[in-house]
Order: structure tokens, then C-alpha cells, then sequence
């Protein structure tokens, strides 16, 4: 009796609780219901897009704030032609550096006033501001001025011509609401309230975020640019890559933008109500020499200062299997440092070939001989042998890096690997405290800002680590990205690549082919690889496929 | 008693000091930096120089330690680098997740502890308390991480029974009454605090199996069964209490646990506690939150052991806090 009566309770409450929970109000049915849950490892730092740089928060921020137009399927950056409207319905030149942007009369802020001229040319201001400090900035630091004409006419100038104007004028900035923004100091956006709660012009609007859990936002049937078929989007945070995947199988969540491990691919793959979608990705991987002696710039690097024994280190590795073997049958190696979202892809552009024999070859004559019979070659009393760096934090790149010490180890070559926490990867890197490093980038549509940031000496001491320079490699990169002939341009890429492959200051590895998995009952799936959910509000569910969580109103 | 509290106070605040002290001189002293992209993304370096600038850390660092303790002097704990908002909004957001969690999983692993360790005093050396022993020697060397996933697999994406992860769920759970919000939050926290209470647990029993086993030969006991009383009585009433002691001192420790959370149980439940924000925090060399979670970890230390002082006088009469 004693022992009973708790158990009794118990069970009592938790039906009452069950059958309580069970009892909701009506649902949403037809045609605009549909919730969509997108399992995301990352969580926005804020929605406020000059102040957000992470692609999640770019993701949330593009269904809130409208750009003057986008980027079209072809994702063509030169010229204005591949574009499509977005804010701005029509743009002219108004002479070779003055470009006018008509913004559509119908488009209107969520609290209800109009979008204008002047919101434009307060974005742009905001984000050229140092002190917003916007890492977006260098993006916009071509244009002189923006102003308005009148209340729906904005007026771009330009300090000098070159083909991504257009590119630039559009890409970088989401328009922001002067009206609710103007009040905020500058030098407090980067915590400012309204990133947390924004206020935008978009297909859909914010609803609630609650910090590590999710974030919610609902179509707004007002819309100037249609009202969206998917009623709500729902983000959800989840830390591990590996549980988000789960969440996806067990049908908690509807979408995942990157499968990254062949064994999560399979999984999804292995599961009925899920359909992948492969599209171009916008990272590479390489390993990245520094040609600089450690922690001194002055000093050619002992090992790779010398360009033959680069060259023969990348004839060493067998790039096309390590690919396979760590990333599968989604992944390739790049023709040169590019991912295959450039429209500069171009698997035929010269490469150094997978050779050991002429590998070896080319370090026995370079002096680098093993005379001690060790397996590692020597010269001059000093082994040829490197330290890599590795970030902990990628599972890729450890056992990349576990796999090349193996190849290189076949040609005499001594490899000690460096585990450490990304935080001192990334320093380390910057400080060119390393000898090679396993690096990956995430690229922008464009190779023109990319490359140089990366590849030339201008991007030394930016994010050129290993400090590769050639002037005739940044003579051909300045003079394709300032070519309007667009295959002449890319006959200018071609010609850089191949001088960079030539030179070899990295071992360019993998470029990725993503990957997304989207619950099968919705349709008209696009995935932008610049900005995989830029197009949500175009994707339906159709009434007759329609699940529980569709019908649910909040 | 009165001069013992002063003493107590007075120490645990030199604690917090040198634990602030020494967190914010390591935090600064180990390689790393703040302000980086989440991704690899290329970053200009005029960006992160005039973030450091505008929070700052390009100042000396005595200039630093000090504007710190001045503005914890009056409460406020600063803006995060990482997550674009004041620390303290980011700790009131954590902080209920964790306790909510961590106080079931201790409530479990007390309870459950309790009840395992008393069973197998009184079957010792006998079957089940074999059997037990192998069990519970097996979960508490299981690491917590891998018990997690395994259950998430089998409950969550196989079976279904329970969510894989999450506090809430984010569709459902505002379109439901508040029983059943109720409900929705019990049914998310099951599995991770079974994951966290079931490895506690297998330690607390053998503590408490040992602790029981202690007083069960002693005279006192002997007493009891002479008196006639019944095996249950002897061992629930006159052993038990002289052998919470042990349980007493585990629950002192496991205080400040109820604070700092459990980072690995977190991030495989996808539960936005302290250990993740901490962890989080630590990664991404986020300052401030890293010392705000060093500040209430060391308070709910020197809370723990003060109030595990005090029930040790609740539970033994023999002992008297200095000074009286």
C-alpha cells in the first residue's frame, strides 16, 4: 500500500500530462503550411548582417534582409547580366562609374514602412563605417559614394572601373532599416539588441531565437516578392555534426546543408524519406608550405625554399587516392588553388603529375640523399624532415595528415605532426610560426579578391601564410580580374594556375563536392552553393505531403 | 560559530580573488588568440586588430586586469568576443539548462547510488552483489560521451522513444499547454540525465556499498540485531545513517558540478548549458566568458564545501564546526 500509492501518482500525472499534451489547437492545411527544421552545427553570432560573418547567420539573414539583387544559377560575377532583382526591379549605368539602382515601390519593411533610397544609402554607410568595423568592408572599398536621388532611386559611384562593379555594389551588403538603426551607436553593433530581434524586408520574419536551442522565422504573406510556400524555418543547434545527422534520419529535422563523412552520406543515403542534393562546394584543402624560415621572413625556409624540392614533395603524393580514401566519391582533386564553385574550374589546366620516380630523382639531384641508410634523406648533416600543422578541431585534415606523413616517408622525407587547437593553428599561421600547415578555405563566388588575399604578395601577411611570391603570377591574377572579356579572361586564370601549379608552394589536395539532404516531401529544391538555403522561399510542400509538425501553429 | 563564519567568508573570498587572478593570467598567457572566424574563412587583419582595440586587449595587461576587477566590483561581467552580447545575458540563458539537467542527473546518481550500495551491503559477497559490482565497476569506466551517443542511437534514431537531443522540441513545444510543455521538457531530459546519472551513479555505489559494509560489522549494529529487530530495520535505520557520511562528501563535491555542467554530456544532447559555454568559450579564447564561468565554478566550489561542512554536523553529532 505504502510502496503503491507514489507509483500510482506517478503514473497518474504523467497520463493526465500525456493526454493534455496530445490536445492541440486545429492545424494548418493546404496549400502554405509546411515547417522546415535545418539541423545546424553552428548558431548566428548576431542578425545583424555587417557585424555577422558566419555562414549560418548569412544563412538566416538572407530569408530576413533583401540584397538589391543577387547572384544568378550561372553565379557569374562579371558584369551585371547574370544578376536578378531582388530589392532594386531595374539598374542602368549612368556612365562607366556611376551605376542607378531603381528600388521596387512595393517592398516594405516588417513594421510596415517603405523601403527607400535613403536605407540604401545608410547601409552603405554603416558598413564603410571603421567603426561598425565590418569585416565586409574591404568589399565595398571601390565605391566613393552612395546617395540618393529620391526616395526609391539610390546612385552608386565607383573610384575606378573594373568587371565585378556590378559584384560588389550587390553582393556584400543585405539593405538595412535606417529608420530602426539609426538611433544605435556604431560602436555598439556588434552587440546591439536589434541583432538578436531584427526587424528586416524579406520573405520571412524573425520570431524567436532562444540562444543554443533554436532559432524560428515565419513567412511573411506580404511579401513584394511572393508570399513563400513554407510557412516556418526552424534552426536548429546542435554542437555535433554526428547527432545533427541523426536528428536528420530519426526525421527531427528536415534538411542538413553538408554532409561532410562518407559514412554520413551512406547513412542518409540508406534512409527512405530523405533525398540528397549534390551541388559545387566552395572549399579546398592544400598543404601549404611556408617558403620563409619559420618565425623569420628574412630567411628562405631550409626545405621549402627550394622550388624543386616542392616540386618533387607534390609528384610524391598520390592526391587522387588520398581523396577517395579520407572524403570518398565527393571530392576531387582541384586543378590549382580554387574551388569548384569559380567559374575558373577547369580540370584540363596543367598540373604536376603523380610520379615518385621522378621525385626521387629530382631530390637526389637537388643534394638530398639517404646516406645513412635511415630512410630519411639527408644533406649536409641535416635531415630532410618537417613538422605539420594540424588543426584538432578537423577530423579530415588529422588523417590527411596521418596519410601524407606515409607518402612522403616512400621518398626519404621525415613528417612529425602537430596537433593543435584551431585557436593556435590559426595564430600560428598568421605569425608564419610553422613549416607546412594543412589549411582549407571557404571561398566567396569570386576567385578575384580570394586569390589575391590568399596567393599573391598582397596577401602577405593577410592570409598568404607560406609567403608565395612571383610577380608574373600576380601580374596574370591582376590583369584576369580586370578583364571584361570573360573567356579572356579565364584564358588569364588558366595561365596563373599554371604557373602557380608549376611553382608549387602548396599541394593543392581536395576541393569538395557538397553534398545536401532535404526531407523528401519537399519539392522545387534549389541549393545556391554560394548560399545554400538563398533560395527557400521558393521550395514548396505540397498539401498531400504534408507531416505533423506542418500542421502546427504556434 | 560566529568567529568560524567569518573565517569561512573571508577565505572563500581570497579563493574567488586568486582563481579569478590566475584564470585571467593563463587565459592571457596561452597561445591562441580571439576574434577568429568560425570557419576558414579569409579574415583582414585591420578587422581583428581594431577588435582588439575596441575591447582593449591591445592595452598592457595589468591596464586590463585592473579595468576587469573595477567593472566586476560593480557587477558587470563584460561583452562577449564570440557571442555579440553582455556575458551575463549568455549565463542567465545557460545557467537554468544546466542546473536543470545536473540536478537530475545527481538526483539520480544519488538515489540510485544510495539504493545499489545499501542492496549490495546486504547481500555481500553473494550474487547479485557479484553481479552488481561487474555492472556498476563497467558503467563508472564507460566514458559519458560514448554512453551518450550509444543511447541516442538506440533510443533516439533507432527506436524513436526519445529526441535526439535538445531541451524542447523547437516545433511542437509552444503550440502545447503547459502540462505538456511539461511533458516535452521530461521527455528531452531523459536521456542525458540518465547518461550523466547512470555513470554517477555506478561510482556513488560502490562508495556506499563500501561505506555500508564499514559500520555493518560494528558493535553498535551488533546491538541492534541482538535487540531482534528486523534485518531491514537494522540496516535502513542504525547502519544507514553513519554510512551517508561518504555521500555527504560526494554531494559537497558535486556541487559545483550542478554549475560548470557536463561539457561532453552537452554537446552530444545538443543542451545549451555552462560546460558548453565554457568549453565554447575556452576554444574560441572568448575572455570574458571564460572568467565569469571560472567566477561561478569557484563560488559554487566554496559554497559546495561549506554546505557539506554543515550537513556533516547534521549527519554526525560528533562534529563541531571550529569554534564551538
Amino acid at each position: 500500500m505504502f510502496g503503491a500509492m507514489p507509483t500510482r501518482l506517478v503514473l497518474a500525472t504523467l497520463l493526465c500530462a500525456s493526454l493534455v499534451a496530445c490536445t492541440r489547437r486545429p492545424g494548418c492545411v493546404g496549400e502554405y503550411c509546411g515547417t522546415l527544421v535545418f539541423a545546424s552545427v553552428g548558431e548566428p553570432e548576431a542578425l545583424l548582417p555587417p557585424v555577422a560573418q558566419s555562414a549560418v547567420a548569412r544563412d538566416v539573414s538572407d530569408q530576413i534582409f533583401l540584397k538589391l539583387a543577387d547572384l544568378g544559377s550561372t553565379t557569374n560575377t562579371i558584369g551585371d547580366e547574370d544578376f536578378t532583382p531582388l530589392l532594386a526591379e531595374r539598374w542602368e549605368w549612368a556612365g562607366p562609374l556611376t551605376l542607378v539602382f531603381h528600388l521596387n515601390p512595393r517592398a516594405r519593411w516588417q513594421d510596415g514602412e517603405p523601403v527607400t533610397a535613403g536605407d540604401v544609402v545608410f547601409t552603405y554607410d554603416a558598413y564603410n563605417d571603421p567603426r561598425v568595423n565590418s569585416p565586409f568592408r574591404t568589399g565595398v572599398r571601390w565605391i566613393s559614394a552612395v546617395t540618393s536621388r529620391d526616395s526609391l532611386t539610390a546612385v552608386f559611384r565607383f573610384r575606378r572601373r573594373y568587371p565585378e562593379m556590378f559584384y560588389d555594389a550587390v553582393y556584400h551588403m543585405r539593405i538595412l532599416p535606417g529608420h530602426l538603426l539609426r538611433n544605435v551607436p556604431r560602436d555598439q553593433w556588434q552587440s546591439a539588441a536589434f541583432g538578436r530581434a531584427p526587424v528586416g524586408d524579406g520573405p520571412y520574419r524573425f520570431v524567436a531565437w532562444k540562444a543554443g536551442e533554436s532559432l524560428e522565422l515565419a513567412a511573411d504573406s506580404t511579401c513584394f516578392l511572393g508570399r513563400p510556400h513554407i510557412r516556418r524555418l526552424i534552426w536548429r543547434f546542435t554542437p555535433d555534426l554526428q547527432v545533427a545527422v541523426s536528428q536528420l534520419i530519426a526525421g527531427e529535422a528536415d534538411a542538413l546543408e553538408v554532409l561532410v563523412a562518407p559514412e554520413d552520406l551512406r547513412r542518409v543515403q540508406a534512409t527512405p524519406h530523405l533525398a540528397t542534393y549534390p551541388y559545387k562546394g566552395s572549399a579546398y584543402g592544400f598543404l601549404d608550405f611556408n617558403l620563409t624560415a619559420p618565425g623569420d621572413s628574412t630567411r628562405p625556409h631550409p626545405v621549402f625554399g627550394d622550388r624543386d624540392v616542392r616540386r618533387a614533395l607534390t609528384m610524391a603524393i598520390d592526391r587522387e587516392r588520398l581523396a577517395k580514401s579520407v572524403l570518398g566519391e565527393h571530392a576531387v582533386v582541384p586543378p590549382g588553388p580554387m574551388s569548384e564553385l569559380w567559374w575558373i574550374w577547369d580540370p584540363s589546366i596543367r598540373q604536376l603529375p603523380y610520379d615518385t620516380i621522378q621525385a626521387a630523382r629530382l631530390l637526389t639531384a637537388r643534394g638530398w640523399i639517404d646516406s645513412s641508410g635511415d630512410g630519411v634523406r639527408e644533406r649536409n648533416g641535416t635531415e630532410l624532415a618537417f613538422r605539420l600543422l594540424v588543426p584538432t578541431t578537423s577530423a579530415v585534415r588529422r588523417q590527411y595528415a596521418r596519410l601524407l606523413q606515409e607518402e612522403l616517408r616512400r621518398v626519404g622525407v621525415d613528417v612529425q605532426i602537430d596537433e593543435v587547437e584551431f585557436s593556435v593553428f590559426s595564430q600560428r599561421a598568421q605569425a608564419g610560426r610553422f613549416d607546412a600547415l594543412l589549411q582549407v578555405w571557404n571561398t566567396d563566388p569570386t576567385p578575384s579578391s580570394g586569390i589575391a588575399q590568399t596567393w599573391t604578395t598582397e596577401g602577405i601577411g593577410r592570409s598568404n601564410f607560406g609567403r608565395y611570391a612571383n610577380a608574373t603570377f600576380d601580374g596574370l591574377v591582376e590583369q584576369a580580374s580586370s578583364s571584361f572579356d570573360r573567356p579572356q579572361a579565364r584564358r588569364t586564370w588558366r595561365s596563373a594556375m599554371e604557373v602557380i601549379n608549376q611553382d608549387a608552394p602548396g599541394v593543392f589536395l581536395f576541393a569538395l563536392e557538397n553534398v545536401a539532404a532535404v526531407h523528401r516531401r519537399v519539392t522545387n529544391v534549389t541549393i545556391r552553393p554560394d548560399s545554400w538555403w538563398a533560395l527557400v522561399r521558393t521550395w514548396r510542400i505540397p498539401p498531400d505531403g504534408l507531416i505533423e509538425r506542418d500542421h502546427v501553429e504556434r | 560559530m560566529g568567529l568560524w563564519l567569518v573565517r569561512r567568508v573571508a577565505a572563500s573570498a581570497a579563493i574567488v580573488g586568486a582563481v579569478v587572478t590566475l584564470t585571467f593570467l593563463l587565459l592571457h598567457l596561452a597561445p591562441g588568440q580571439p576574434f577568429l572566424p568560425g570557419a576558414e574563412t579569409p579574415i583582414d587583419p585591420a578587422v581583428v586588430a581594431e577588435l582588439r582595440r575596441e575591447f582593449g586587449l591591445d592595452r598592457p595587461l595589468t591596464v586590463q586586469y585592473a579595468k576587469y576587477l573595477v567593472a566586476l566590483a560593480h557587477g558587470q561581467l563584460g561583452e562577449s568576443f564570440a557571442l555579440h552580447r553582455p556575458v551575463a545575458e549568455a549565463l542567465e540563458d545557460a545557467i537554468p539548462n544546466t542546473l536543470v539537467l545536473t540536478g537530475a542527473a545527481l538526483a539520480l546518481d544519488l538515489l540510485l547510488g544510495l539504493v545499489l550500495g545499501v542492496y549490495q551491503a546486504a547481500r555481500a559477497r553473494r550474487l547479485p552483489d557479484v553481479a552488481l559490482s561487474a555492472a556498476t565497476l563497467f558503467v563508472s569506466s564507460v566514458p559519458t560521451f560514448w554512453l551518450g551517443l550509444l543511447l541516442l542511437l538506440v533510443f533516439g534514431e533507432w527506436l524513436h522513444w526519445f529526441p535526439v537531443g535538445g531541451v524542447v522540441d523547437p516545433v511542437l513545444h509552444h503550440s502545447l499547454p503547459w502540462a505538456g510543455r511539461v511533458a516535452d521538457r521530461l521527455w528531452h531530459l531523459a536521456l542525458p540525465a540518465c547518461t550523466l546519472g547512470a555513470v554517477g551513479a555506478a561510482a556513488t555505489a560502490r562508495y556506499q556499498r563500501a561505506a555500508v559494509l564499514e559500520v555493518i560489522g560494528q558493535d553498535y549494529v551488533r546491538t541492534a540485531r541482538a535487540k531482534g529487530l528486523t534485518e531491514r530495520r537494522v540496516v535502513l535505520v542504525h547502519a544507514l545513517r553513519n554510512a551517508l557520511l561518504p555521500l555527504v562528501t560526494l554531494l559537497g563535491l558535486s556541487l559545483p558540478f550542478l554549475l560548470t555542467g557536463a561539457v561532453l554530456v552537452e554537446t552530444v544532447f545538443a543542451w545549451p548549458g555552462m560546460g558548453k559555454l565554457a568549453a565554447d568559450a575556452i576554444f574560441r579564447r572568448d575572455y570574458p566568458v571564460v572568467l565569469a564561468a571560472a567566477i561561478a565554478a569557484s563560488v559554487m566550489v566554496v559554497a559546495g564545501n561549506f554546505v557539506a561542512d554543515l550537513l556533516y554536523t547534521v549527519a554526525d553529532p560528533r562534529i563541531r564546526v571550529h569554534g564551538e
